[in-house]
């Protein structure tokens, strides 16, 4: 997930702090879709915000810690944080999944 | 008669032996929903209080983390008393034509290929929906299924669908080899249908799929402030599931604005593009998707197909790609 090294193109999503324990963040950045940050147990996952299905944002969703899995709040369709692979109907175009970084206290987005 | 109330929402009546969905949909609200065969999972709801007779339990639109949720599917379950649903109203959703149950007499069956037949149904008043759109057609000992609509919007209250036979289908083996004179229709439904443009028409048609991509087509031909054309993409295993360029620019009323393009997956026929008809629209597409705006109908392996080509690769936006997906 992360060598601690200093990477040319990382940009700095949020601190770690900003993002509670089973809970969710959305991230804006200027020229692309947001993005949204979930932490699972202490474990980040970075993806796309907007569900592949509607419009709906993910970030504020049901998250089930367990299963690693958001439901969108629309239609609670469901993805696999881990893969981004849809596992609950409506939803059938996968999840875009980002690598990012963790280190000096923050999450930065290495795509 | 069940009193339906969406929580922090409106509230809605429900005849007996009516679908949440549906008895939601004909009061003019915007429930979710896309099949309204237990497929695809969109009317998915809370069932906060009351019970209802689900017709399906193991609908594959739900999951198991669903049903330990207490979501039900609004298109499979009929209420047995008042009920207080949890559900997220979509604008989107609210019916431009609230969909209606009405008898209808068989009027004429034609083939169209080898296993696709066309069904002529009228009922009394004008039959109103829109290309693209579908009706539940039941017959009488019960059997229902949803059929896409091959004709566009009339006067006369005739409703076609082309239909094609399923193997050992309890629906479609009735329907072909005794038709019944007298069925029921209610509908329509879907929201996969023709909208307003300016960009020129990709139909896109697999198998059963062939109906509402027709009806797209003729609503573009039939409506006289529309000069946008159509490029018909029509996807079969063999030459004999393609009824050819001429039948289609006759039927559709389209003459030359429609451009047919026939794709053979299991044959090689000379004259004809062989692959999947996705593959078929990629190499004729290039670079040019941005263009088009897109309808799209047939089994599911095809949309998933175009599904992955149209909106995750090339990224077009959703309101620019209709899917009517079969279940």
């Amino acid at each position: 997930m992360s060598d601690g090294g200093v990477i040319a193109s990382e940009t700095l999503l949020c601190a770690q702090s900003d993002v509670p324990e089973g809970g969710a963040v959305k991230i804006e950045l200027a020229g692309r879709p947001p993005l949204a940050i979930f932490n699972i147990k202490g474990s980040f996952f970075v993806t796309d915000d907007t569900c592949t299905h509607g419009e709906a944002s993910l970030s504020e969703g049901e998250i089930d810690t367990d299963e690693c899995v958001v439901e969108c709040p629309w239609h609670s369709g469901a993805f696999e944080l881990s893969t981004g692979k849809p596992c609950g109907a409506p939803c059938t175009i996968a999840l875009r999944i980002h690598r990012f970084a963790l280190h000096d206290g923050g999450i930065y987005l290495l795509d | 008669m069940s009193r339906i109330e969406i929580v922090d929402g409106a509230d809605f009546a429900c005849a007996e032996g009516d679908t949440l969905l549906r008895a939601g949909l004909r009061a003019g609200l915007g429930l979710p929903y896309e099949c309204n065969a237990g497929g695809c999972g969109t009317c998915k709801v809370e069932l906060v209080e009351g019970t209802v007779d689900n017709r399906w339990p193991e609908a594959p639109g739900l999951s198991d983390r669903d049903r330990r949720k207490g979501r039900i599917l609004a298109c499979q379950s009929r209420p047995t008393g008042d009920c207080r649903l949890r559900l997220r109203l979509d604008p989107a959703c609210v019916p431009d034509i609230r969909p209606e149950r009405r008898k209808a007499r068989l009027t004429g069956i034609a083939d169209i290929t080898r296993d696709i037949r066309e069904f002529r149904f009228e009922a009394d008043g004008p039959a109103r929906f829109l290309p693209g759109q579908y009706a539940m057609l039941s017959l009488p000992d019960g059997t229902e299924r949803a059929y896409s609509l091959s004709n566009i919007a009339n006067e006369d209250g005739a409703w076609h669908f082309q239909i094609r036979r399923v193997p050992d289908g309890r629906m479609t083996g009735q329907l072909f080899d005794a038709a019944p004179a007298d069925v029921v229709l209610d509908g329509p439904y879907g929201l996969a249908h023709l909208r307003p443009g300016t960009r020129d028409v990709v139909c896109i048609a697999g198998g059963s799929g062939l109906a509402p991509m027709v009806s797209i087509a003729r609503g573009i031909a039939a409506d006289p402030v529309d000069a946008r054309r159509v490029h018909f993409f029509h996807g079969g295993r063999t030459s004999a599931d393609l009824p050819g360029e001429g039948w289609a620019r006759t039927l559709t009323g389209l003459g030359d604005r429609l451009a047919y393009h026939a794709a053979v997956s299991g044959e090689s026929v000379p004259g004809l593009a062989q692959g999947f008809v996705h593959e078929v629209l990629a190499a004729w597409m290039g670079d040019r998707f941005d263009n088009y705006d897109y309808y799209c109908a047939g089994p599911p392996p095809m949309i998933q197909a175009l599904e992955t080509l149209l909106v995750a690769t090339k990224g077009l936006p959703a309101g620019r790609v209709r899917f009517d997906r079969f279940f």
